[in-house]
């Protein structure tokens, strides 16, 4: 632990961070304050304060369009991706740990996939799906997003810093390798599953182009092809629209506070020791 | 449990070569070696946690070299304890007999007794980040304990507890051996661990068996020269000499006399000689092959002096009363029985 930084230091520290804060949390803050009131974002002089608060808005998008089947069909499809997520990129990135002939091939060509954009391979993606029948269904739509090679790269480091005596010790203890993972490695490695459950959350709750390609049902839409279609239809969008990103938003904001003791700590680690 | 021409092979390299040895049913064999020799790879290699690439291991009557680590019925003290982050002391010691279908009850009854026999009773609800390191190690011990495997492998148990807990375990499991009879194979590089807990020590140098036999054997005639000075709480006194007429002869004339006809075989021939610090004892009128010299360094230990000196334009360490030398300078007057001398082929390092 370094010393206690002095008091005017410490001050200019907090200063800093405040500013930062402020600045970061200001267009959030705007968003919320926006959904609750219908003042155009516009409106000059801009006011601090929401006049007469109400929830109106929230009301709107919750009958006004079938808001709570894209909530449900974004719930369904994000928590088939990050199943999808921690239990095979913890496989892959097991077995990256050990030694076997082709590793090098292996982790080359997945470096290499990184270098390809989704973009580049979403036309393949929609053949294959379509070939298998997944079009317009649940599965369909979390399909290219069950695994993700940063995510298994996130395993891959946090399973090497498990010392290799634990794992030898285990399997004299008379584990499988499966049971290895499941009842050693995962344990040790809540830091990887909570950057894996929260990446693969956000990435799946805000993917659009996809499901877009997908999803000839409207009634499988996720939600932000709901918001898409929310906006070709409203007139004055301003209040209702803001009220939409914020049933949007709410969801990630709340998997990412409950994991995020443990995220900060899997983008740290490596950081310091202990 | 036997090993037959034990070797292995990294990326073409061999860092085992051809070890054999047999080890009889609750014997305690100890592995001794520097850094480096491949104690540790033949642990594993008996463990099952690295692939054999020659010869064959046998655990009772059974050939074992492409059984499972868990089906070897072995279990293993690791250096850092490989003690489970996350489960409590109890669970620790517990891990293992829920995978070989013990029941519950059962598992409370063995881990009870084993807790019981390394006093760890009060610790069994912690988490190992909780324990000192001496109470990690005890877990250690235990959790290979409650399996009642028919052999124990210890890899370094003690190297990474400072001096006086180590004095302290080392005796714990020499009263520990009383209770669990069981074959067990422990490797360390620490040659007075070696000599205390033994039954049987097997010295190995680069990848091979120098030497196998009791400490006593292995201090009274190590079989090479690397044994000579790896074996003993001070550094033997290696120096050049000669064989002439029943005696050696080193630096600059000085003459040691051998045990009558011994060595007749030998005459004429350049030797290594070997003499430990304890062997050479303040002289006495009369005693056999007297040295005198002049003192360069005395380091007093308390129970016994340690003094450098040189005699014959050659430089003896002697172990000495406290207090018959006291300063660099002083006279030293040793004598050394001739059945207390080493010799070796220089050329061969082996015994003569
Ligand atoms: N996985 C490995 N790959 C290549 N060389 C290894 C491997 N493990 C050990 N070695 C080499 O084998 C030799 C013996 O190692 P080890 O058995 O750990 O020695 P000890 O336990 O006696 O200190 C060392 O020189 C080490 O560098
Ligand atoms: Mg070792």
């Amino acid at each position: 632990m370094a010393a206690r930084p002095s008091r005017p230091r410490l001050l200019l520290r907090h200063a800093t961070l405040v500013a930062v804060s402020f600045v970061m949390l200001l267009p959030f803050y705007w968003v919320m304050k926006t959904a609750v009131t219908n003042e155009n974002i516009y409106a000059y002089p801009p006011g601090i304060v929401p006049r007469d608060p109400h929830l109106f808005n929230f009301v709107d998008v919750w009958y006004l369009i079938p808001f709570p089947r894209y909530l449900l069909n974004s719930i369904v499809v994000s928590a088939i991706a990050v199943a999808g997520n921690v239990v095979l990129n913890a496989m892959a990135g097991y077995a990256l740990t050990r030694q076997f002939p082709g590793r090098r091939a292996v982790l080359a060509l997945f470096l290499s996939c990184m270098l390809i954009p989704f973009q580049a391979t979403i036309i393949p993606a929609y053949l294959i799906t379509a070939k298998m029948g997944l079009l317009n269904t649940y599965f369909g739509l979390a399909f290219p997003m069950l695994s993700t090679i940063i995510c298994i790269f996130v395993f891959k480091a946090a399973f090497e810093a498990v010392p290799r005596s634990l794992i030898d010790a285990a399997r004299l203890d008379g584990l499988s390798e499966w049971r290895i993972i499941l009842r050693v490695l995962l344990p040790l490695s809540k830091p990887a599953i909570a950057t894996n459950v929260i990446l693969s959350f956000i990435w799946s709750w805000n993917n659009f182009l996809w499901p877009l390609l997908i999803t000839r049902d409207p009634t499988m839409q996720t939600l932000p092809l709901g918001l898409a279609r929310f906006l070709s239809y409203m007139e004055d969008t301003t209040g209702a629209l803001y009220a939409f990103a914020v049933l949007v938003l709410a969801p990630s904001v709340l998997v990412f506070l409950m994991a995020q003791k443990e995220f900060i700590r899997g983008l740290t680690s490596g950081a310091t020791k202990g | 449990m036997s090993l037959r021409q034990v070797r292995k092979t990294y990326d073409a390299q061999e860092i085992v070569h051809g070890v054999d040895l047999e080890v009889a049913d609750q014997e305690f064999v100890v592995l001794v070696g520097p850094s480096g020799c491949g104690k540790s790879t033949l642990l594993r290699m008996i463990a099952g946690l690295e692939e054999i690439s020659g010869g064959e291991i046998a655990i009772g009557e059974r050939t074992v070299n492409e059984v499972d680590p868990k089906d070897r019925d072995v279990a293993m003290v690791f250096q850092d304890y490989a003690l489970y982050p996350h489960l409590t002391v109890f669970q620790n010691i517990a891990f293992s007999l829920q995978y070989r279908n013990v029941g519950k009850a059962e598992i409370a009854r063995r881990v009870a007794e084993v807790a019981a026999i390394l006093d760890i009773e009060p610790l069994l609800e912690r988490k190992p980040r909780q324990l000192s390191g001496g109470q990690r190690q005890r877990v250690a011990m235990g959790r290979a304990i409650v399996r009642e495997p028919k052999v124990f492998l210890f890899d370094e148990p003690l190297s990474n507890l400072d001096a006086k807990l180590r004095v302290q375990m080392r005796t714990e499991i020499k009263k520990l051996r009383e209770r669990v009879r069981t074959t067990a194979i422990y490797v360390t590089h620490d040659q007075v661990e070696a000599m205390t807990l033994a039954d049987r020590i097997v010295l190995m140098h680069n990848g091979q068996v120098e030497q196998i036999g009791t400490p006593e054997d292995v201090y009274d005639e190590p079989a090479t020269l690397f044994v000579a000075g790896f074996v003993g709480t001070s550094a033997m006194n290696l120096i050049q000499g000669r064989i002439e007429g029943g005696a050696v002869i080193f630096g600059d004339g000085a003459r040691l006399v051998l045990p009558p006809s011994r060595y007749d075989a030998h005459a004429g021939k350049a030797v290594t000689i070997g003499l430990r610090p304890e062997h050479l004892h303040w002289a006495k009128d009369g005693d056999p092959n007297p040295l005198v010299g002049v003192a360069r360094v005395v380091e007093p230990l308390g129970s016994d002096t340690l003094v450098v000196f040189d005699v014959a334009g050659c430089e003896l360490q002697a172990r000495l009363p406290p207090r018959v030398v006291r300063h660099a300078g002083e006279a030293v007057r040793v004598a050394v029985a001739p059945e207390s001398i080493h010799l070796f082929d220089p050329a061969t390092e082996r015994r003569l």
